[in-house]
């Protein structure tokens, strides 16, 4: 057998399956069933949140590894099912790996792509139903809609050119005070620390933190921490924008 | 009872935007976020049992959050990891952390180490939570697996 394919098959694996917003434990123990499936006893992977170790020993030959770097992403829970799935019938089937490496192309080319209007519609209605969640009146919660269709606007296109986790969190968070302290003042909203609030749900920094808990828990340590310094980052960050905008319009208000 | 309903219905249909966000399609979407839903109103029921303290009524909240997502992943037969995400994010404490950062930034240490062990310790009872749930399964899992391996060596 190829092992430089298998290692390349399984390591592309665990690559997409992080790529696509999998659990750590899930990315490991998918590529260790994929390599114990191909009769690779001596298999090592190693994954946190932003990298993938895959290194094996074939039999009477040095051993082999292969390292991949993972880029800041979303989740895409529709591919991840795939992948699981493939995985599954991977393990089970054991086809020729030229075969495999096919079936893996085309389950990661197909694409998944929502179109824009419903991705911004689905910011709308979370911000301004989360505003309504934390005790907003039906104003805030479209002050919050408002606010939302701006982050929705806003954050695809940062990522798109790729700027970091941050940055990011720093404007939407500064879009979302801006609009919420703007259309407070114009009496539009009532109360703006609930729009506030209910706005940056769409960045969702407490899953995190959760994640982060439950990857310290179960024995993660080193994605664990990545991912605290991630929650951290991301609060900071929308909280920092927050704040920027809110002293921005009270001082323009205090000129006006 | 509209005061129990009315924000389950809000966590429904948050968390039926994060499903677009996330790319959960069909029949999926609407199950991972009945399972936001049911469980806020798990938290909301187990308020007046635990006594006020909401940091145990978060921990009941995501043991049935967990055990849905697992039962789900069963019937469905896809990963649970889509319901973990998504039904949890109305109990996540994502206000809490822009709270505690904010107070932070103010230079508020005593808000900033207040909201912050508040928010650290929702998580925390909601990690266990998850956990709880997630090893009494595999422990079962194991067991079944030790059961099968034992019953071929048999004949």
């Amino acid at each position: 057998m190829d092992y430089d394919k298998l290692l390349t098959l399984s390591s592309d694996l665990g690559y997409h399956l992080l790529l696509s917003g999998a659990e750590i434990y899930r990315v490991e123990e998918s590529v260790q069933y994929l390599l114990t499936a191909y009769g690779v006893e001596t298999g090592e992977v190693f994954a946190i949140p932003n990298c993938v170790i895959v290194s094996l020993t074939a039999p009477g030959q040095k051993p082999i590894t292969r390292v991949r770097r993972v880029p800041s992403h979303g989740t895409d829970i529709s591919r991840m099912e795939d992948l699981n799935a493939l995985c599954r019938r991977l393990c089970a089937e054991t086809p020729d790996l030229d075969r495999a490496a096919e079936v893996l192309a085309e389950t990661v080319e197909r694409p998944s792509h929502t179109p824009v209007a419903v991705e911004l519609a689905a910011y709308v209605l979370l911000t301004s139903t989360f505003c309504l969640f934390f005790g907003g009146t039906a104003r805030d919660a479209f002050c919050g809609g408002v606010c939302g269709l701006a982050v929705g606007l806003v954050l695809p296109f940062l990522t798109r050119l790729g700027s970091n986790l941050f940055f990011k969190a720093m404007v939407g968070g500064f879009c979302c005070g801006l609009l919420a302290a703007g259309l407070t003042d114009l009496g539009v909203g009532e109360h703006m620390d609930l729009i506030i609030t209910g706005a940056i749900m769409a960045q969702a920094p407490g899953l995190v933190i959760t994640n982060f808990m439950r990857d310290i828990m179960a024995g993660d340590m080193m994605s664990g921490l990545v991912k605290l310094a991630e929650a951290l980052l991301t609060g900071a960050g929308i909280a920092l924008g927050t704040g920027v905008a809110l002293s921005l319009v009270n001082t323009m208000w205090g000129v006006l | 009872m509209m005061e129990l309903l009315l924000p389950c219905l809000y966590a429904f249909l948050a968390c039926l935007g994060f499903c677009v966000l996330f790319r959960i399609s069909g029949p999926g979407a609407v199950f991972c976020s009945l399972g936001g839903a049911l469980a806020w109103l798990v938290y909301l029921l187990a308020g007046p049992v635990m006594g006020g303290n909401d940091v145990l009524q978060y921990f009941w909240a995501a043991v049935f959050l967990s055990a849905y997502a697992e039962v789900m992943a069963r019937v469905r037969k896809c990963p649970a990891t889509g319901y973990l995400l998504i039904a949890f994010i109305p109990l996540v404490p994502g206000a809490g952390i822009y709270n505690m950062m904010e107070a932070a930034l103010r230079g508020d240490t005593q808000d900033f180490l207040t909201t912050g062990l508040h928010t650290l310790s929702i998580a925390g009872s909601l990690a266990v939570g998850v956990l709880v749930v997630f090893s009494l399964v595999r422990l079962q899992r194991m067991l079944q697996r030790r059961k099968q391996t034992k019953q071929g060596d048999e004949p």
